[in-house]
């Protein structure tokens, strides 16, 4: 396979292995736990984040990464505090700050193709510098979830239980939402900021209709995940298609693929029949 | 007050709570000795699980004073690792992957603290939790593929791993059929005589009546607190019912005691 050859595409592979497991990862948190439309509030939260980064001349991701956690965290406190509902905590955001980095970019002068960029996802564009940073990231945040993996799995099953044991959940909760907030910002370059909570809630929920325990689903999650991303990156390749949007689409497939088949569906229909 | 903490497993003084403007708890009075087990009933929205939320330490009252093992529940530390507590049933998402022994072990996270694996020890008291209640034989079943039944039997496993000295148990029955119940009843009554402290919060007066030692009647503020018998044939109850038939629906067993609005005993 000569296209192997091309720095290019040993990155984009590379990026997408990482990106790939990261988001199967906190996606079983994600899905588990209900959190699909907050990820998908901070992936657009990170819109503003990077138009910042632009703006000021910083390094986008370290401005993403500041405003994501700065949302996940209002977020996480408005609803808390009972003052609105978590759902519509997360529309205000979505809006809003998409509209800061609109409005941001309107200032700037000229249109930049960065950012188109980091809206839509440029695998094949992903540099050396982006490689560190996403395995740096990426690394710390595995390192959190296996330092932390039965308080995580306990607050994601059973929040009241878990703080009636004694556990911190609400510091859990937020550092939960800490954690999809910087798998988020570092996925962005890969699959866009439009397509990257797909990634994050697709191969994870795939998974869970195959799964009957946290870890099988938690492993069968990475490899949908890994399927999608190198095999979208392949794809993309071979037909010359937008390759986020190819990801994407793939993982699309393969949930489908696994609500139809999986003895789970099968299962459902079992207990209809018979009840 | 200060000397009641030996007989008192729970005291509550003057305890008051609400949402917002709505008065959820009222001026309640409310002690549990040890090794008592209690019924804690009233109509739906009455504040059962508020209350219950209040000795926990999941809310803080507005007003009152509230103490288990003699603290404060929000200062117990690893007074904590005491307390047992079984959730509704409909507060837990069944499709969550996960094996009948792994729920169980989850009973164990807090006492093994952060930062640490389960041991061998604490596997091992998972096991003897859920031979105690029954479903050793379901250890590697999925959540998904239990009956309503076992899966509170699992949760009761769960609370009872951490080895606790007082249980609290909310409306554990409902969507469980009748000869589950009674079954579940009578575990809960072998742990009793085995000297556990129980607490069970239900609107089901009838099942409940029959198996506890102890009745208390919240409606807001407690209505009545004492042994069945006298408790569910007072006035208070008929009138915190009313002509609510809700109760007399689940009247398959003999004990029913609460007045009927005009047709007297039922």
């Amino acid at each position: 396979m000569e296209i192997l050859n091309y720095t290019f595409m040993q990155r984009a592979l590379v990026a997408g292995t990482l990106i790939g497991v990261l988001c199967a990862v906190m996606g079983v948190y994600v899905v588990l736990r209900g959190l699909s439309f907050i990820g998908a509030g901070i992936a657009h939260a990170s819109f503003g984040g990077v138009a910042i980064g632009f703006a000021t001349g910083v390094n986008p991701v370290w401005t993403a990464v500041i405003f994501c956690l700065g949302v996940g965290w209002s977020i996480g406190l408005l609803s808390r505090k009972g003052r609105v509902k978590e759902d519509t905590a997360v529309g205000i955001f979505f809006a809003s700050t998409m509209a800061l980095g609109i409005l941001l970019i309107g200032l700037m002068k000229g249109y930049n193709q960065d950012l188109f960029g980091y809206l839509f996802g440029s695998i094949l564009a992903v540099t050396r510098q982006d490689l560190w940073i996403i395995l740096a990231v990426g690394l710390g945040i595995l390192a959190v979830v296996v330092l932390f993996f039965k308080e995580l799995l306990f607050v994601t099953f059973d929040p009241e239980m878990a703080q009636v044991g004694g556990l911190p959940a609400e510091k859990l909760y937020f550092l939960l939402l800490s954690l999809v907030a910087l798998t988020v910002v570092i996925s962005i370059k890969v699959v866009g900021i439009v397509l990257v909570s797909a990634l994050l809630i697709t191969p994870a929920a795939a998974a869970h209709q195959w799964s009957e325990s946290f870890r099988s689903m938690m492993a069968l999650g990475i490899f949908f995940a890994l399927v999608s991303t190198v095999g979208g990156l392949f794809l993309s390749y071979w037909l010359d298609t937008a390759s986020g949007a190819t990801i994407v689409l793939l993982s699309t497939l393969i949930f489908f693929a696994s609500a139809v088949f999986s003895p789970r569906r099968r299962r459902r229909k079992v207990s209809v029949a018979s009840s | 007050m200060v000397k009641k903490t030996e007989d008192y497993i729970i005291e509550m003084e003057n305890v008051s709570f609400s949402f917002g403007n709505l008065p959820v708890l009222d001026r309640v009075f409310f002690q549990v000795r040890r090794g008592e087990f209690l019924g804690l009933l009233g109509p739906n929205g009455s504040g059962k699980t508020t209350l219950i939320k209040c000795i926990l330490g999941l809310v803080r009252p507005d007003e009152g004073t509230v103490r288990i093992f003699g603290k404060a529940p929000w200062d117990l530390n690893d007074d904590r690792h005491r307390i047992g507590y079984v959730p509704q049933l409909i507060s837990v998402d069944l499709t969550f992957p996960l094996r009948a022994k792994e729920a169980v072990l989850m009973g164990r996270y807090a006492r093994i603290g952060m930062l640490r694996r389960p041991k061998g020890s604490d596997r091992e008291a998972a096991r003897i939790a859920m031979e105690r209640v029954g479903i050793a034989d379901l250890a590697d079943r999925p959540l998904a593929r239990l009956s309503g039944g076992q899966r509170q039997r699992v949760f009761l496993a769960r609370a009872l791993a951490n080895e606790p000295e007082i249980l609290f148990l909310d409306e554990p029955t409902t969507s469980v059929d009748p000869t589950t119940t009674e079954s579940f009843y009578e575990l809960l009554g072998g742990l009793h005589r085995e000297g556990m402290t129980i607490i069970l919060v239900s609107h089901d007066v009838g099942v409940v009546a029959s198996h506890v030692d102890g009745v208390a009647c919240l409606n807001r503020g407690l209505v009545g607190h004492g042994r069945p018998e006298e408790v569910l044939g007072s006035e208070e109850m008929a009138r915190m019912y009313g002509c609510d038939a809700v109760v007399f629906h689940h009247g398959r067993l003999p004990h029913i005691v609460v007045k009927r609005n005009d047709h007297g005993d039922s």
